[in-house]
């Protein structure tokens, strides 16, 4: 059962996240096309550019599973309902400072 | 697309029509089930060589009278996910004896294909690039089968007990 | 314990061999993503919200040393040194990369282990009563029925592509531990007016979206008849089950449309249509066979009680504390089954270290026989244990970090991983349990509450059996902040029954406090000291505690 996301208006700072295919750890998509474990590397989008962003995403199965869009601000910030959800995401599980992210990882 | 009987290419010039058998031959369309039932309650019904498609909601034991004018029985996978045609199948061949061609088609993919011929489907519409070469990997993947099923494979319940040789009756 | 053959193994083989290959073409691009997740699921791989997951099958959650050192190696190896145990008596390792998978299974299939039809749409891991074979009230040990109907449910051509995924929960008579009166399908063990054992079947209960407590579909099958009479079930919900919508797929609401005269009808006349060669044959010596394995452990004559463990239990406070809470009455006299509590104070419940295992599989191996069992609590239980190795054990577990006394207790909560770890959850249920875990910390305070259980879900696909807790916790999502809905008079047992929501949700950091509100409520209206929680809840209704639940703060 895949689990549904919110849906972002057209003009909502948007940027593109999923899992590396292969390990299965969070990236987030780039300006250049690629794809980063680094939020800060995260490209911000709206509108047609976004959604173009995401046709190539869901096309680029190799290096990435399930992209899909998560709101920020337009420095590339998490916001919106999903906060701590991306929050988690991004650094690692709340319980457990050492795991994920957050500490450092594998 | 193409068709594999027994896991070899093979080629099948039938049509399907919607709308019944019209004026054609009964060994050159595959009806659907209604039109079948409809056509033995006709006064000229068609007694051999007929083709049907099943969708997944049909009953297949209204066909249970009337086997012996089958020769192809289609059963439809409308998403490769939808196992309802796995039953059909059994049903057809272990207690309607239905013995003619059971064939596959819809959406189907590789990693199904085992299941298929041990419902007792001998024939599937799968495109691949190698498609013999990948039916037979696919088929062979696992060797041992702990259910009897269409296929007559011998359930590893039984083999344990006996010294009923490796491999399957056919 | 089941061994297995070279049939079994050879079977596992091959499926790691098939997954290698799926698992190939899918990081070679031949294969989408779309179409690799229902193979991926079919065994045991999920994409959570760090990274892939790995639920290994633990059969009706049955272990021994080796396969738990085993999981202590792949959770060294590949995962970041623990593992979570599940409601549904299985091992999920949370941070395994796909390029590992095939290797891990290789290593699992070294000591006999596998991760068939864990998840996906199919026939899940059967699971039964963590004290099967010690439990003095079982009319007959479910296991070696579970471990037929897992050979008989394994890579079944028919039913691997269901509407939904199906639970097979078995019980031997007695009172329920297994919960089958919540699972797709439960049977239970049970003699007919001709003395003769055989199996109740019910069918349709199970929990999520749309809670329903089964039915019962047969009142006594016999054991020959067990598997063709499972055949017609399963044929009747692979053809009529809802394929439209997921959340309306499982069987019961297939039961629950058809009725219970309706769907029982389809299920008698397709297992009367059934001719003789389409049966399950399942040859007495196979039977024979299977049960030899679970055959008990050669008991020594010994006293009903233990001078050793009485002397002990006095002069050390707490070992009799523990020993009230985690040593369970066995049926032969001069024995015990221990619960061994996975959910210490501030830990995700249910989780293990590989240190953890690795002690506990030595201190199986030494006392136990090896028996070691998943409950569906997630707990573990050392099943057969001689009371005067009681002190012994505890002292091991001790030295483990493993001694918490709260088997039964309002600590020792079910929770599912919740939104630190799981795609689908709405909020967090780690957090949740540990802070209701703090607040009723004080030993004194939960003896005097006694037994009680508490189960938290972090979302409505109910993991954490949040419906069958005395209270019931379900995490949601309110516009961006975690909110959880308080349920009471939920049970799993043989009177199983659904919690009723209290009312509106609460915030993360008002449950604990709410709760304790609750308990102290319990407390005062309690009819004695003997009445527990549920009972108490019963008698009076939920209105007293909801008022409490919502009272000043």
């Amino acid at each position: 059962m895949s689990s549904e996301r919110p849906k972002l208006g057209p003009d909502i700072p948007k940027a593109i996240t999923g899992w590396n295919s292969r390990t299965g750890r969070v990236i987030y998509l780039t300006a250049d096309r690629n794809w980063s474990e680094s939020l800060s590397e995260a490209c911000v989008m709206t509108g047609d550019e976004a959604q173009e962003a995401l046709r190539f995403a869901s096309t680029d199965q190799v290096r990435v599973s399930d992209p899909y869009f998560m709101q920020v601000t337009q420095d590339g910030l998490i916001s919106g309902r999903e906060t701590l959800r991306e929050t988690i995401r991004a650094r690692g599980p709340t319980n457990h400072p050492m795991f994920g992210k957050q500490g450092g990882d594998l | 697309m193409a068709l594999l009987r027994h896991g070899r290419v093979g080629s099948c010039h039938r049509v399907f029509s919607e709308t019944g058998f019209g004026e054609c031959a009964a060994r050159d369309v595959i009806v659907t089930l209604r039109s079948f039932l409809e056509d033995q309650t006709s006064p000229t019904p068609h007694r051999e060589d007929v083709g049907i498609r099943l969708r997944p909601d049909d009953d297949p034991a209204l066909l249970a009278n009337n086997l012996d004018a089958v020769s192809l029985i289609e059963v439809e996978f409308p998403k490769y996910t939808d196992g309802r045609g796995y039953s059909i199948a059994q049903l057809l061949r272990r207690r309607y004896g239905y013995s003619g061609e059971l064939r596959a088609v819809g959406q189907i993919l590789r990693d199904q294909l085992l299941l298929m011929k041990r419902s007792g489907f001998d024939a599937v519409a799968f495109d691949h690039p190698d498609t013999e070469g990948v039916y037979a990997e696919a088929v062979g993947e696992l060797s041992e089968v702990y259910q009897a099923a269409a296929d007559g494979s011998i359930s590893i319940f039984l083999r344990r007990r006996t010294d009923l040789s490796p491999g399957r009756l056919t | 314990m089941y061994r297995y053959d070279e049939f079994d193994e050879g079977l596992v083989r091959q499926r790691a061999r098939q997954f290698r290959g799926q698992v190939e073409r899918r990081l070679a691009g031949e294969l989408p993503e779309e179409h690799f997740k229902p193979l991926r699921l079919q065994n045991g791989v999920y994409l959570q919200l760090h990274a892939y997951m790995l639920r290994v099958a633990i059969p009706y959650g049955q272990l021994d040393g080796a396969k738990l050192r085993g999981l202590a190696e792949i959770a060294d190896r590949y995962d970041k040194r623990y593992g979570h145990f599940t409601t549904r008596q299985n091992i999920q390792f949370n941070w395994i990369r796909l390029e590992d998978m095939p290797e891990v299974l290789d290593r699992l299939a070294d000591f006999g282990m596998h991760a068939i039809q864990t998840s996906g749409n199919c026939i899940r891991n059967v699971t039964s009563d963590p004290f099967a074979g010690a439990g003095a009230d079982e009319v007959e040990d479910p296991r070696p029925w579970c471990e037929i109907i897992r050979q008989w449910s394994t890579f079944h051509p028919e039913f691997s592509h269901l509407p939904r995924k199906f639970k097979i929960a078995v019980s031997g008579g007695g009172h329920d531990r297994a919960a089958i009166r919540v699972h797709d399908i439960g049977l239970d063990l049970k003699r007919n007016s001709e003395g003769e054992i055989g199996f109740e079947v019910i069918c349709g209960g199970g929990l999520g979206r749309t809670p329903h407590v089964g039915v019962t579909v047969r009142e006594w099958i016999s054991k020959p008849d067990l598997l063709s009479y499972l055949e017609a079930i399963m044929r009747v919900y692979n053809r009529h089950g809802r394929r439209d919508n997921k959340y309306k797929a499982r069987i019961k609401i297939l039961v629950n449309e058809l009725g219970e005269a309706g769907f029982r009808k389809l299920v008698e006349e397709e297992f009367a249509a059934q001719h003789e060669s389409e049966k399950v044959v399942l040859p007495q010596t196979e039977i024979n066979r299977i049960e030899a394995y679970f055959a008990p452990p050669v008991f020594d004559a010994a006293l009903p009680t233990s001078e050793i463990f009485d002397a002990a239990r006095k002069t050390d406070k707490s070992l009799d504390r523990w020993a009230r809470h985690n040593v369970r009455p066995h049926k032969i006299p001069g024995y015990a089954s221990i619960l061994v509590s996975l959910k210490p104070l501030g830990a995700p419940p249910g989780d293990a270290t590989s240190d953890q295992m690795r002690a506990i599989a030595d201190i199986a191996d030494r006392y136990a026989g090896g028996d070691i069992r998943v409950a569906h609590e997630q707990d573990l239980v050392l099943t057969h244990v001689r009371l005067d190795d009681v002190p012994s054990v505890f002292a091991a577990l001790q030295a483990a970090g493993l001694a918490t006394a709260n088997g039964g207790l309002i600590t020792d909560i079910i929770a599912c991983p919740g939104l630190d770890y799981c795609n689908l959850a709405n909020a967090r249920s780690i957090s949740v349990a540990n802070s209701i875990q703090e607040a009723f910390s004080d030993p004194n305070l939960e003896d005097l509450i006694g037994r009680l259980h508490l189960n938290i879900s972090g979302c409505i696909n109910a993991c954490g059996h949040h419906h069958v807790g005395h209270i019931g916790i379900l995490g949601v999502d309110k516009k961006g902040e975690e909110f959880y809905q308080v349920l009471f008079g939920g049970r799993a047992d043989e009177r199983a029954a659904i919690g009723e929501i209290a009312g509106p949700g609460l915030r993360h950091e008002d449950i604990a406090p709410a709760l304790k509100r609750v308990v102290e409520r319990y407390l005062v209206l309690r009819s004695s000291p003997e009445e527990t929680f549920i009972d108490t809840l019963e008698r009076l209704g939920q209105a007293p505690f909801r008022e409490a639940l919502y009272g000043a703060s």
